[in-house]
């Protein structure tokens, strides 16, 4: 269902923002979008989408980078899920309205940052993006928002961390009042 | 001040070619003072809107009044009605080059503002056509084939960017100057929070009728801010104005993608 949901989110993204080749007509199966210009890494993005789906916001260990591009309005959502001890990434997800770059993008990210340490992740360019899935220039601000998104989530994570630590501490000194 | 006029005395051949320039009133009112000191009288009375640089003779290069010769027909000689944007001649009907100077609200004879009249845009649109279409100037000289393709193709993104609210306010902001980032990453968690539910709610809608409502409500918000940059833009508030045009420009994405799936 996951799959289906996510095949619909992506479908009126790509078919919105095929490549303004003459005669690219929105919603025009992937194969012929493969032969106007679309990587292929960008459509098997589209077509098997990896990581598509929510944690819980609230959830202590989940950051949530959510960012948006003011050219497209496009709204990018990325979460990571980080294992308190190793302070690795254990799972991440993505949700992205927007074209087919930016869908692949945040894909990309998602598969990228799995299984790395926060630091290690917060070093991942948008040309490194880029160059994997071929974007064009005019699609450069795609992996630039996922390399933003990238940098929020871990923001966003680490702002939680240190706001449940503060809290941590303010109790304390009411228990040791109770105890005493 | 003093730095248009340095310009103007160093540099003016060099300002003169006309894709430098953006279309910037202030710009040609300033000149069109200076133009005065240096440039024989007869040249002042050009067309009533204010052109950056209505003779050719002393610049030669200059593509776009090279031909017009000081608001005069090319072709006739006859000279440009005042009142109207000369776009075409009223006595020989040929085309004429494209004028930077002249701006989007002139050409539809508006005044420069985010309010306009409704029904006035596509009448006006359609008479230009008529007399600036290529189809219609097929047997003429290659000259003015030129010029018919684009004076018509600028009358082309003139309608199409005064037609929309959200262009016509970014072509306003263009015209004051003032640049809108459209690169930097939006970060603005209550902006971005609301879009995804509204875009999650657009996606997960069952019906037409659904997405009716949604759209209704999505457009409400849109002229919500609209007015907002109306306001904004009156005080010059421009920062204002440029958060406003963010906020519009997502609705109208959503929009977009509603009647998309409608």
């Amino acid at each position: 269902m996951l799959r289906v949901g996510a095949k619909r989110l992506l479908g009126l993204g790509l078919g919105h923002r095929a490549p303004a080749l003459p005669g690219a007509a929105a919603g025009s199966g992937a194969a012929a979008v493969v032969v106007r210009g679309y990587h292929e890494r960008v459509v098997d993005h589209y077509n098997n989408p990896r990581n598509v789906g929510s944690f819980d916001k609230n959830d202590p260990n989940v950051g949530t980078g959510l960012v948006g591009a003011p050219a497209c309005g496009d709204v990018m959502k990325l979460q990571i899920k980080v294992d308190k001890e190793s302070g690795k990434i254990v799972d991440a997800c993505f949700k992205t309205f927007g074209c087919g770059s930016a869908i692949a993008s945040s894909s990309v990210a998602t598969e990228w940052v799995k299984g790395k340490p926060m630091e290690e992740v917060l070093s991942i360019k948008n040309t490194e993006i880029a160059k994997h899935l071929s974007l064009p220039p005019v699609k450069l601000h795609c992996s630039m928002l996922a390399e933003d998104a990238i940098k929020a989530a871990i923001k966003d994570y680490e702002a939680k961390k240190t706001r449940m630590a503060q809290q941590d501490s303010e109790s304390v000194p009411d228990e040791k009042a109770a105890d005493a | 001040m003093s730095s248009w006029r340095k310009l103007s005395v160093s540099g003016l051949s060099l300002l003169c070619r006309r894709s430098r320039l953006p279309p910037n009133l202030h710009l040609g009112s300033h000149l069109s003072r200076l133009h005065k000191c240096y440039f024989p009288p007869h040249f002042v009375s050009c067309s009533g809107h204010h052109r950056l640089f209505p003779e050719s003779r002393v610049f030669g290069r200059f593509s776009c009044s090279s031909e017009s010769g000081n608001g005069r027909c090319w072709n006739c000689g006859t000279a440009a009605a005042l009142a109207e944007p000369f776009l075409s001649c009223r006595a020989c009907g040929s085309v004429q080059p494209v004028d930077q100077s002249v701006d989007y609200f002139q050409i539809f004879g508006l005044e420069k503002g985010y309010d306009i009249p409704d029904g006035n845009l596509e009448g006006k649109y359609k008479d230009w056509q008529k007399k600036l279409h290529p189809d219609l100037v097929h047997s003429k000289s290659e000259k003015e084939k030129t010029f018919a393709a684009d004076q018509s193709a600028r009358v082309n993104d003139a309608y199409r960017t005064l037609n929309k609210s959200l262009s016509r306010a970014l072509y306003l902001m263009r015209l004051e100057g003032v640049h809108v980032d459209e690169e930097k990453t939006v970060m603005d968690p209550d902006l971005l929070a609301e879009m995804m539910d509204i875009r999650e709610a657009v996606e997960e809608a069952s019906d037409s009728h659904a997405l009716k409502q949604l759209q209704t409500q999505i457009e409400r918000k849109f002229e919500a801010w609209a007015n907002s940059f109306r306001e904004a833009f009156k005080r010059k508030n421009f920062d204002d104005a440029i958060n406003s045009i963010q906020r519009m420009r997502y609705y109208d994405r959503a929009i977009e993608e509603i009647i998309k799936k409608l």
